[in-house]
């Protein structure tokens, strides 16, 4: 005959130990959202702020929830803990209909409603304007951040942001579009309470305004999507600047870059030689290239696939790197200055694309 | 109920033998139950190696690629050889006995399907004797990070080792499906069968459906990374977004296989250990079946921030599967009111499961409200989420499972002081370690990061994150303790110790091969608890 | 409290319904249906995001110009499915003779498919590596042959057995089973070669 369960006598200080775990986590949890804690920071952007007020409501919901429900666990402890008088069974209750139904469609009724909430923030967060005022690009690749800023067609580029430094005017309409050179990235910008996907082979975009309010203010972000060994490196800061102060900061930066020339070779009177390349369907128009021993020279590449990025890399005999062009997204162009080498022969290809590759012939 | 004399024919195989070549779904769900153990062990000794590292910034241990392969292969430890295994082999163990079957249809695919599970684990983590380490992308392998171009051979043998566990799943379903709808004993109706049935079932359809559908994923980013294949390479016409569709279509359901079947350990412990009825059977049963069908319509919630995305539909249908979860909630709840509660063990690790289990659901809650998940996306709030879920879900399941079964499948009863020490240091652990997720996501630190910047102000959550993870290591160690002195001298069980409802508590502990001498007269979905108290349903 | 065992014997045999052994091959084929669904997915998503389909660059990508030999192993293969139903009702009216005939055919046929898959290949002029194009055809076609392959095996060992005698009208669930494959092998074939040489045949026109 099987054995009657045993009622040990330490079951009832187990049961308050138990009690006592969950009202101490409710404690905690009560604390942190006094404290602040259990809420994201104070957003940054107007996007932001329609975020935060989702988030609120949310938690709203979750934490009556929860109290409820874990009110009712913790009540069902105390109050229906097996006694030493109980020998009989229970009332063996196998159901209510009623309960059954409340219970599917309260639940339901809450659902929908924070559905629908959701939904409408989500046009908020991601409206995109006709005109904004600013356009950048944000060039993602292993592990560094670039910022391209354009003009009002969208295409040309004003000024290539080297360092990971996006400086940007307040209360005004700023439309990022996000572009990768390799893996997989995230543009993430915890103040903004938002995060976007750099894809390649997708180009992602959104607008966002930052308030006037947090002028002069500098926010951190951080690659959020995991793209490789030094992922957790691949940090940027967003820098809000006033309007004036903008202006004047991109201007000077454009006139900066057209007053310094692309590098010339110095050395030799003669013009340097130029060497075209073009690059279209992932493939250079050519193979092998010459050029004279012990000069500088100039490559003139082309890049004609569109939304792909080239570059020309130049490697000798024992496969060092002599040279690597920086990583031109098509269609564009770009002169890459080669230093003077020694005759020889060495090996011309992109680092996107190991497969285009060709023989440079120095004599 | 009486316990068997049936002795053992002559040239039965014992010992070591016996345990190599057995089709007894009994010895093999035992095994099942041992190599997914060991690898929650192994996963375990990662999670602390993270989270060592994690303790301060700056990086004190680990290189970044040695810190990438720990997480990635924590993860793929914990999910595919620990978690989905340990709830087949209690299915393997259980659902014969609960249904009044002598064993499962096919005994040896049985057999075959729990042999893949070792010899995968060691595909997998061969990857740290290559030059290039083990699998270093996270357990997700996004392309085109996953391609030979970024990636090494660790992740060809990733590849290897999760098609060898998806072979050994997908014929483990079969074996449950036909099991569960062709050898029910007489009178055994499908709206008989103990929940932890219906669980198995419902999973293994899911199972059967989505699996094969990760198996295509990962054979095309093989031929990518090995034959020149172009499916994820936008470079030359692919696309690195077809890689999360097909990935997250098998996992987004390969979560609720991972929770079903923990859902049904507690449907079966909470009656027990209240002395009633599970309240709802019918509704269980109902929303088993829809968190499944709904299940396979929510995966692109995980790819909320690409881009490439309709999003309403995802959030609205990520939204309604919280329905039947609370569903089942509230009917766990209603059976334990108006009960006789009995603090074993089992009953506290499933009261942990409720509250943990809550908070789990609750904070995915935040993340299918789109504009929250643009926020939360790929942070420590995330980390926290799954954690509680499968952690502080299934992980609490599984140990109210094994102590609950312990007696039956080892005529021995685990010691219930230690049981308790255990529950008490791995409840506050794991709240310790997981709980200030919550607030490191929040605040803005990503996930899948070696090291972080001292000035974030994420040090201290960070410090007190690792100092739970050692409390959760050191209550495994009362567990051990508990298993090495229970076989060695722990008091034996009889059939039936707990006053259970369901059929595998009318045979001895353990039982003999063929399962059964008897049945009794099946009813209901407590013929066990009939018998014993003379209920008729005439 | 008399033991009542279900009216069951040792081949897993109900009164009422499909055995075991038949549930699971169809449980199985169906879970085979699902990672084909990758596949396709795959080769769907692939191709609408593909400017031009066929790609520019290769005039092999033209399946439909090299339809001739498909067609005819496509032929053959349908075939194979008519003989493996006949070599399923041969042994359901214990014609164990028409059984092995129909059986040989079938797996003749269906080694004729794959010799002749495996020489189109080499006819081909693209290889896997060519493109999104090469990728999808080459991995759909290759899987199914796969398939058709395993097939094979199978339909060896079912004319083994059916020449040891193994099968009789009243046992013969693995003839069953097998026969079902078969079948989802022809039909996923019919799909594929509507959708990489009929649809594109029908579009040039």
């Amino acid at each position: 005959m099987s054995n009657p369960t045993p009622r040990s006598p330490g079951s009832n200080w187990l049961a308050f130990a138990f009690l006592g775990g969950v009202l101490a986590l409710i404690a905690g949890l009560i604390w942190a959202v006094l404290a602040g804690k259990l809420q994201p920071p104070a957003p940054v952007t107007t996007e932001a702020q329609a975020t935060r007020d989702l988030y609120n409501f949310v938690f709203v919901v979750a934490a009556v929830i929860f109290l409820f429900v874990e009110a009712l666990i913790v009540f069902a402890v105390i109050r229906y803990r097996r006694k030493p008088t109980d020998t009989e069974l229970p009332p063996q209750i196998h159901g209510n209909s009623v309960l059954e139904v409340l219970w599917t469609v309260i639940p339901t009724i809450l659902v929908v409603i924070l559905f629908i909430f959701s939904w409408n923030t989500l046009n908020t967060v991601d409206a995109v304007s006709p005109a904004p005022a600013v356009t950048v690009r944000a060039v993602a690749a292993q592990f560094e951040w670039e910022f391209d800023y354009l003009a009002a067609d969208g295409q040309t580029v004003q000024f290539r942001q080297q360092t990971p430094e996006l400086d940007l005017p307040v209360g005004v309409d700023v439309h990022v579009i996000l572009r990768s050179n390799d893996v997989i990235h995230a543009f993430y910008v915890p103040k903004f309470l938002f995060k976007r996907d750099v894809v390649p082979g997708l180009e992602n975009n959104f607008d966002f305004t930052i308030d006037p309010a947090d002028v002069n203010q500098t926010f951190r972000g951080q690659c959020a999507e995991f793209c490789g060994t030094f992922h957790s490196t691949m940090l940027f800061s967003v820098k809000a600047l006033s309007p004036t102060d903008f202006n004047t900061w991109l201007q000077t930066q454009i006139k900066t870059a057209a007053a310094t020339p692309a590098p010339v070779p110095s050395g030799g009177g003669t013009a340097a030689t130029t060497l075209d390349l073009t690059a279209h369907n992932i493939a250079y128009d050519t193979s092998s290239l010459e050029a004279p021993a012990g000069q500088p020279f100039i490559i003139n590449f082309t890049n004609n696939d569109p939304s792909v990025p080239h570059n020309v890399q130049i490697t000798d005999g024992t496969g060092q790197v002599i040279f690597k062009g920086e990583l031109v997204t098509g269609p564009d162009h770009r002169q890459y200055p080669i230093p003077a080498l020694a005759a020889g022969t060495y090996t011309f290809s992109c680092s996107v694309h190991p497969q285009m590759t060709g023989t440079l012939t120095v004599k | 109920m009486a316990t068997t004399t049936l002795r053992a024919g002559v040239g039965y195989r014992s010992g070591l033998y016996e345990w190599l070549t057995t089709t007894d779904h009994k010895k093999i769900g035992i095994l099942y139950l041992a190599n997914s153990i060991l690898m929650f062990l192994l996963g375990g000794v990662f999670a602390l190696v993270v989270r060592l590292e994690l303790a301060q910034p700056g990086l004190q241990f680990l290189t970044d690629s040695q810190y990438n392969q720990a997480f990635t292969i924590h993860a793929s430890l914990m999910l595919f050889l620990f978690v989905i295994p340990v709830l087949a082999g209690f299915g393997n163990y259980l659902v014969p006995l609960m249904i009044g079957a002598p064993d499962m249809a096919f005994p040896r695919i049985n057999a075959f399907s729990f042999w893949l599970l070792p010899l995968a684990a060691i595909v997998m983590l061969s990857g740290f004797a290559t030059g290039t380490g083990a699998a270093a992308a996270g357990w997700t392998e996004y392309s085109p990070l996953a391609q030979a171009k970024y990636s090494g051979i660790g992740t060809d043998l990733w590849i290897v080792a999760l098609l060898l566990i998806g072979t050994s799943s997908i014929l483990g379903s079969i074996n449950f499906i036909v099991t569960i709808f062709k050898m029910r004993a007489p009178g055994m109706t499908l709206l008989r069968m103990p929940i932890m049935v219906w669980t198995m079932l419902v999973t293994s359809i899911l199972v059967m459906m989505a699996t094969p559908v990760l198996t295509s994923a990962l054979i095309m980013l093989f031929i990518d990374r090995n034959l020149g294949g172009h499916f994820f390479d936008p470079a030359t016409g692919g696309n690195a977004i077809l890689w999360q569709n097909t990935f997250w279509f098998y996992s987004h359901p390969a979560v609720y296989i991972m929770i079903l079947p923990a859902m049904g350990i507690i449907s079966e412990i909470l009656p027990v250990f209240s002395r009633k009825p599970l309240f709802g059977y019918k509704a269980f049963v109902f929303a088993t079946a829809a968190i499944g069908a709904l299940g396979f319509s929510v995966w692109a919630h995980h790819m909320f921030t690409t881009g490439a995305v309709y999003l309403p539909f995802f959030s609205f249908m990520t939204f309604l599967i919280a329905i039947p979860t609370g569903v089942k909630f509230f009917n766990w709840i209603a059976t334990m009111f108006r009960g006789q509660l009995t603090f074993s063990t089992p009953l506290l690790y499933s009261l942990g499961f409720l509250t943990m289990f809550l908070i789990g659901g609750i904070n995915g809650a935040f993340s299918a409200a789109v504009p929250v998940d643009f926020a939360l996306h790929d942070t420590y709030w995330v980390v926290a989420h799954i954690h509680y879920v499968l952690f502080g879900g299934s992980v609490f399941a599984v140990f109210a499972g094994l102590y609950y079964w312990w007696p039956k499948m080892f005529g021995r009863r685990l010691n219930e002081t230690l049981g308790k020490i255990q529950f008490v240091f791995m409840f506050i652990g794991f709240n310790l370690t997981f709980f200030p997720m919550h607030l490191l996501g929040l605040s803005g630190m990503p996930r899948r990061i070696a090291d972080y910047d001292p000035t974030a102000g994420w040090n201290d959550l960070n410090l007190l994150a690792t100092i739970g993870g050692f409390v959760i290591a050191f209550s495994i160690v009362p567990f051990l303790w508990n298993v090495f002195i229970t076989f060695r001298s722990g008091q034996p069980a009889g059939d039936d110790p707990w006053e259970g409802n369901t059929l595998e508590w009318a045979t001895s502990s353990p039982p003999p091969p063929y399962n059964f001498d008897h049945l009794p007269e099946i009813r209901s979905e407590r013929p066990v608890f009939d018998a014993r108290h003379g209920v008729s349903h005439a | 409290m008399a033991l009542q065992v279900s009216h069951d014997d040792a081949g897993g045999h109900d009164e009422e319904g499909i055995s075991n052994v038949i549930l699971g091959m169809i449980l199985f084929i169906c879970s085979e249906v699902m990672f084909f669904a990758g596949l396709f997915a795959a080769y769907f998503n692939v191709r609408a995001n593909a400017p031009v389909w066929p790609p520019e660059g290769n005039p092999h990508f033209h399946l439909a110009n090299e339809i001739a030999l498909p067609l005819i192993i496509t032929i053959l293969l349908i075939t194979s499915s008519f003989t493996c139903q006949l070599a399923v009702w041969s042994i359901r009216k214990g014609d164990r003779a028409g059984l092995i005939r129909n059986i040989a055919v079938t797996l003749t046929l269906g080694i004729i498919f794959l010799l002749g898959q495996a020489y189109d290949y080499t006819q081909l002029g693209f290889t896997l590596a060519d493109g999104t194009f090469g990728t999808t055809f080459f991995t759909l076609t290759g899987f199914h042959g796969a398939h058709v392959l395993g097939g094979a095996i199978m339909l060896s060992v079912v004319l083994y057995r059916s020449l040891a005698g193994q099968f009789s009208a009243r046992h013969h669930d693995m003839v069953e089973a097998v026969s079902l494959y078969w079948h989802f092998v022809d039909v996923v074939w019919i799909v594929l070669f509507s959708l990489l040489y009929l649809v594109p045949a029908a579009a040039a026109h």
